[in-house]
């Protein structure tokens, strides 16, 4: 009883990351592309996500604190990290993306440096929450486990 | 033994482009080739999972320029995916190179940013579809449905 009151906590868990507008249908995708000889597929895809991107958002830092601002390269950092971000379905960061380009082509520096702010918070959020949803997951097991009779 | 004589005859029906059952319809048993041609590491990998999980026997690689030197080094592939932003020849260039080399590939252009100026350079550059990332399972499907009939 125990371990299905903790597959419906992952399940809960799993399902706010949906309804608070985090992540989207790409993430199911993943989802779906896991399977037995990659039973870890989502996670470590993520994980890579997180560790690679972090040049990035170090490029964009850096090139935020030139004077003058070089939209072209802006753009063309924010072009690939949208990109990854879409491709492991984080819409929250990707909308936040979309809007800085829109500032870059508009050529207003204090526009994409206000949006970057927000969203390197969603970055870090979606982080810590689908961090936590991983360890849950890791921790319950699949439910299969759950079913087993004795 | 029955085996090798049933392989042997299956490769030369294959190779005839007719099932080992005798339908003319095996073209579409046949094993796909894709090679993805993208510097951002999560969407090689994603991109290749997702062809792979398609059937389809999948490379990736990070530029132009390696795409160009596995090409010249006689890899043929039925489908190439390539994205607007790499490093030192960009998507469009890298397409209009593949074309001038007589390659007929099918070539989509998978990219982060749908921008009407972007998707007519990369028309015009020879690829046959343009593609907003994230790539799906859905689009992939329906890519190898209209290959396999032809």
């Amino acid at each position: 009883m125990d371990r299905n009151k903790q597959h419906r906590q992952v399940a809960l868990m799993r399902q706010s990351l949906f309804d608070q507008g985090l992540l989207d249908e790409q993430f199911v995708q993943l989802e779906e592309l896991q399977d037995e000889a990659n039973p870890n597929f989502v996670e470590e895809v993520v994980t890579l996500f997180y560790r690679d991107s972090a040049r990035l958002i170090l490029n964009i830092d850096q090139a935020l604190d030139k004077s003058p601002l070089d939209f072209a390269k802006l753009d063309s950092y924010m072009h690939q990290f949208k990109g990854s971000a879409s491709s492991i379905g984080a819409k929250k960061v990707k909308s936040e993306c979309t809007l800085f380009r829109e500032y870059c082509k508009a050529g207003n520096g204090e526009g994409c440096k206000r949006t970057f702010q927000q969203l390197k918070k969603e970055y870090a959020l979606l982080r810590k929450k689908v961090e936590t949803y991983f360890q849950l997951a890791r921790q319950v097991g699949p439910v299969e486990t759950a079913c087993r009779s004795k | 033994m029955e085996l090798p004589s049933k392989i042997n005859n299956n490769d030369k029906s294959i190779q005839q482009g007719i099932s080992p059952s005798g339908s003319r319809d095996l073209i579409s048993n046949r094993k796909f080739t894709a090679l993805v041609v993208d510097s951002d590491p999560i969407c090689q990998i994603i991109e290749k999972a997702i062809l792979e999980s398609q059937g389809v026997e999948t490379q990736f690689v990070g530029s132009g320029i390696d795409a160009l030197d596995l090409l010249a080094s006689g890899a043929n592939f039925d489908i190439i995916a390539i994205a607007w932003v790499l490093p030192m020849m960009n998507g469009v260039e890298t397409t209009r190179r593949i074309r001038a080399i007589g390659n007929h590939s099918k070539i989509l252009a998978v990219t982060a940013c749908f921008d009407e100026r972007k998707k007519q350079a990369f028309l015009d550059a020879g690829v046959d579809e343009f593609i907003e990332k994230p790539l799906t399972l859905e689009k992939v499907a329906s890519i190898m449905r209209e290959m396999k009939n032809g």
